[in-house]
């Protein structure tokens, strides 16, 4: 089972490469995170500001709590640790992913109403499944709770990480993200690929993303045609051998996990079908870079642009 | 000449004693009616001598062999058991259900051939089936399935038949029916060993009468001079007369004036 | 009481011949017969060709291998244990082969052991059909209790591994793949499991004289020279390795084994060693028939060939208790 993965082209083996497009983005990010970098609080890059409105004079929250995964990032983006309540249990290895080393000394939750008692947070970041119950409890602490929704596109990524900015009381940071994922975006639709692609993301016949998920939307912005997008139903459906054989995407994109034991996938669904005709058209992606809609989803399009000049010519053959 | 001797066998079951030290031979040409109450330890001795049981001490030897140590399809072919109320499980044809007790004799794979299906038309004769062909088993009455139990049992020509309480709930006419069949297979040369309730059956019928109490055999001969009054008060404590031998006899039971289950409020009695 | 005399056998086979025509040519992917015939003559490899003898012939093999097996299974239980709602599934044996699967699985053991899935369905049926013929041996309702019981134990077991899934997504897998499926599996795994379940249908290849025997009870089977507790082992044996294996490839499917042996039963006399082989067929016709089903079906995901049996499967069930009841007094 190693073996030929070594083989694949990895986003990790290519992460120098990654590392590289990204390097932009984390020039601004490193403050950020890093700490009480206390200059750039509140003063949004200079190229963005007049599109912005002035912000609101209320005290920033300095007590966060974010009780859902992929607040739980942004939030690290946009807020220095100190002012972090705490982030959900779940975001290590999203963090890991995106972010290496910004959550070191963050408290975390479970995303329960204990935690919030005890917490006291003044600002809670809730999902939308967390939204009711942290609503009960905010009360009892005097905390803002702030609904912030799932993101599926780089249009709900903009205004999520708007509404975010806006909570926390960093909407400056907010706009420098976006406009970074904004310049980014545009450098990959001016430079579409040499050759149309058509890829999909398979990892197994069931629940392949199709229309309306991020997966899509990030496939749709490396420049390639996302094949399950045709689906009959939106969101994920099952799509079998047959339909993959027949249609012949050019290359396989294959989520990876940082837990790595054993389970059915490694075990049924790599199919010798797939080893055959898509040797070095498996391109693994990390799993974390594709679960939540952030401004990082540009870099995971970019990154997928980098691999594509290394799948082999042509379509596969048999 | 067949003989079945079970030789001082014994029973034990959870520490409990069911048959002990019965010492019993029968053979060719005898109807052996094993009476006793209930509980006495009949189907366990029975069990015994078809060698389905193992006894737990002294053995059950057929013409001189163990019988345990016989090969268990050679056995089969030899002796016919009838557990007491044989059911039928599925809703076979009555000819199929005869022809079962053709299996000891048929190789392992395959099916009958002519001469078997002759076997068990006759089979079905001799058990007044015949008209039942292909109905399914399982709607026969009590009686005509007693029957077809029996020609199950007759069809492999076995030299012995045993039957556990064959007549039981049968009506009068059926059971005197069934009786008398048993006694005629004894009468062409088998060994015929039945649990029988009915003791006027036994009296009539019965070469043979082995009398069981609370495991133990009280008494074993012919039946006109063992079957007595004394000993059925013995095995079953109720007084009985009887009258008569052969195809006359009759066997009374007379109420007994000190038997408590017959006063009509038991817990009042004096102890 | 219906009797019907005429042989199923060569109906069944018609239309078994004919299903696997048809799953050679239904599929997902829609491929007129021409082009596949023009493919399966065509330089190989091409598109039709790899999906036939890659996809659909493994698929369809395993779909008649999976359903012999569990009509097989189904009519020498019922024989022997003579309850007509005997079943590999409900006896726990089924439920006992998927969390042995399950274990291979996710321990890492058949990552680094092949043969490991199989062994553990095959010992997770044994295991759970030797508990279910223990415990419910004095007659059809401890049986059916006790086969509950067993199942109860092998969902808390596969609850369990579930609940400690290392990840969400392993628990998504474990319980789609429960559902039952024979499609796209290879023809290496199909290889290793085979053997399991041949020697499976040979020991209860051995079994039709006993449960003729056993028509007439325990006591007169034993008395026609039938060994019975070899015919008990060697039916738990033959239903152990072969149900054993065939869950370990396809995932748990039920009903098959309760539906087939009573569908045929009329149409041999009743017979217990004669439902054996068109049960068998009937078994392999009808999870091919629904496989082919599930193909054509439109849905947006994969219907599981495990959930479309237990839809028909589950009013037959009810059928039969009805029927039961009125039966018994």
């Amino acid at each position: 089972m190693t073996t030929p993965r070594k083989n694949e082209l990895s986003l990790k083996a290519a992460s120098v490469c990654r590392r590289l497009a990204c390097l932009p983005l984390m020039c601004l990010l490193l403050p950020a995170c890093a700490g009480p970098a206390t200059g750039t609080e509140g003063l949004p890059d200079g190229a963005s500001s007049g599109a912005l409105p002035a912000p609101v004079a209320v005290r920033k929250p300095t007590r966060i709590m974010s009780m859902m995964l992929c607040n739980d990032v942004l939030l690290l983006m946009m807020v220095p640790r100190d002012r972090i309540a705490s982030i959900t249990y779940l975001a290590h290895d999203a963090v890991e992913a995106l972010l290496p080393g910004a959550d070191t000394g963050v408290a975390i939750n479970h995303g329960t109403a204990e935690e919030i008692l005890l917490q006291k947070p003044d600002l809670i970041l809730a999902g939308t499944d967390s939204a009711p119950m942290a609503r009960k409890l905010a009360k009892a602490v005097g905390a803002r709770v702030v609904e912030v929704g799932a993101a599926n596109s780089f249009a709900d990524i903009r205004r999520v990480v708007r509404q975010v900015g806006q909570a926390v009381g960093e909407p400056g940071q907010a706009h420098a993200l976006l406009a970074e994922m904004d310049r980014k975006l545009a450098w990959l639709a001016s430079h579409q690929p040499a050759r149309p692609l058509r890829v999909v993301a398979w990892s197994g016949s069931q629940a392949v993303p199709g229309k309306g998920t991020l997966t899509n939307e990030i496939i749709a912005a490396s420049g390639a045609d996302n094949i399950a997008a045709r689906l009959p139903d939106s969101r994920y459906g099952s799509f079998g051998l047959e339909e993959l054989l027949a249609a012949r995407p050019d290359a396989i994109l294959q989520g990876e996990t940082r837990w790595s034991g054993p389970s059915l996938q490694d075990a049924q669904s790599m199919h010798p079908l797939i080893e055959r005709y898509w040797r070095g058209r498996r391109i693994g992606y990390p799993d974390a870079a594709y679960a939540c809609g952030l401004p990082q989803s540009a870099d995971a399009a970019i990154a997928l642009r980098n691999l594509y000049r290394e799948l082999p010519a042509g379509r596969p053959r048999w | 000449m067949t003989v079945l001797h079970a030789e001082n066998v014994s029973y034990d079951i959870a520490g409990r004693s069911l048959v002990s030290n019965i010492d019993l031979a029968c053979e060719s040409g005898q109807f052996v009616a094993l009476l006793g109450a209930n509980g006495a330890g009949k189907s366990t001795l029975i069990r015994m001598l078809s060698g389905l049981e193992r006894p737990s001490r002294g053995q059950v030897r057929l013409d001189a062999r163990p019988i345990r140590a016989i090969d268990r399809r050679v056995l089969a072919r030899r002796r016919a058991y009838i557990p007491q109320n044989a059911r039928v499980e599925w809703p076979v044809a009555v000819e199929r259900l005869v022809a079962l007790g053709l299996m000891p004799q048929l190789p392992v794979f395959g099916d009958l051939d002519r001469a078997a299906w002759r076997k068990v038309e006759v089979a079905l004769a001799l058990c007044d089936l015949s008209h039942k062909t292909g109905q399914p088993a399982t709607t026969l009455s009590g009686g005509e399935l007693a029957r077809a139990m029996l020609a199950r049992a007759l069809v492999g020509e076995p030299e012995i038949v045993i039957a556990d309480e064959p007549l039981s709930g049968l009506d009068p006419r059926h059971a005197m029916d069934g009786v008398a069949r048993l006694a005629a297979l004894a009468r062409a040369g088998r060994l015929v060993i039945a649990s029988i309730h009915d003791l006027t059956l036994a009296a009539r019928y019965a070469t043979h009468v082995a009398i069981m109490r609370g495991g133990r055999l009280l008494a074993y001969g012919p039946t006109a001079s063992t079957l007595t009054s004394s000993r059925i008060r013995a095995a079953f404590d109720v007084d009985a007369c009887v009258q008569g031998t052969g195809a006359q006899a009759i066997v009374d039971f007379i109420a007994r004036p000190d038997q408590p289950a017959l006063h009509p409020f038991p817990g009042l009695v004096p102890a | 009481m219906v009797r019907l005399r005429q042989d199923p056998m060569p109906l069944m086979l018609a239309l078994l011949l004919a299903a696997a025509g048809a799953s050679l040519v239904i599929g997902k992917v829609w491929l007129p017969p021409v082009v596949l015939f023009d493919g399966l003559a065509a330089p190989k490899p091409n598109l039709a060709w790899l999906i036939v003898t890659e996809l659909r012939i493994p698929r369809t093999v395993l779909a008649l291998m999976v359903g012999a097996t569990l009509g097989l299974g189904g009519a020498v239980l019922q024989g022997l244990l003579r309850n007509p709602l005997a079943e590999p599934g409900l006896l726990g044996v089924s439920g006992g082969a998927a969390l042995g699967a399950v274990i291979a699985i996710y321990f890492g053991l058949a990552a680094r052991f092949a043969l490991a899935t199989p062994l553990l369905g095959i010992a997770g049926a044994l295991v759970a059909g030797a508990l279910t013929f223990l415990f419910g041996r004095s007659g059809t309702l401890t049986l059916i209790l006790a086969g509950s019981a067993v199942s109860g134990l092998a969902a808390a077991g596969l609850a369990l591994a579930l609940n400690f899934a290392p990840s969400p997504y392993a628990a998504y897998e474990i319980t789609t793949w429960l559902l039952g499926s024979v499609a796209e599996k290879e023809w290496s795994q199909i290889a290793l499991c085979t053997p399991f379940v041949l020697a499976g249908w040979l020991c209860l290849a051995a079994t039709p004289r006993g449960l003729d025997a056993l028509t007439l009870g325990e006591a007169q089977a034993e008395s026609l020279g039938v060994n019975l507790n070899m015919l008990r082992v060697l039916a738990l044996a033959g239903v152990a390795l072969s149900v054993g294996a065939a869950t370990a490839m396809a995932g748990a499917i039920g009903f098959v084994g309760l539906v087939a042996p009573h569908l045929v039963r009329p149409f041999v006399g009743y017979r217990p060693s004669r439902i054996l082989l068109p049960s068998a067929v009937f078994g392999a016709l009808l999870l091919l028939v629904t496989d082919i089903a599930i193909r054509v079906i439109p849905t947006s995901s994969e219907l599981k060939l495990g959930v479309l049996t237990s839809l028909i499967g589950t009013p037959f069930f009810f059928w039969l208790v009805l029927r039961l009841r009125r039966m018994s007094p």
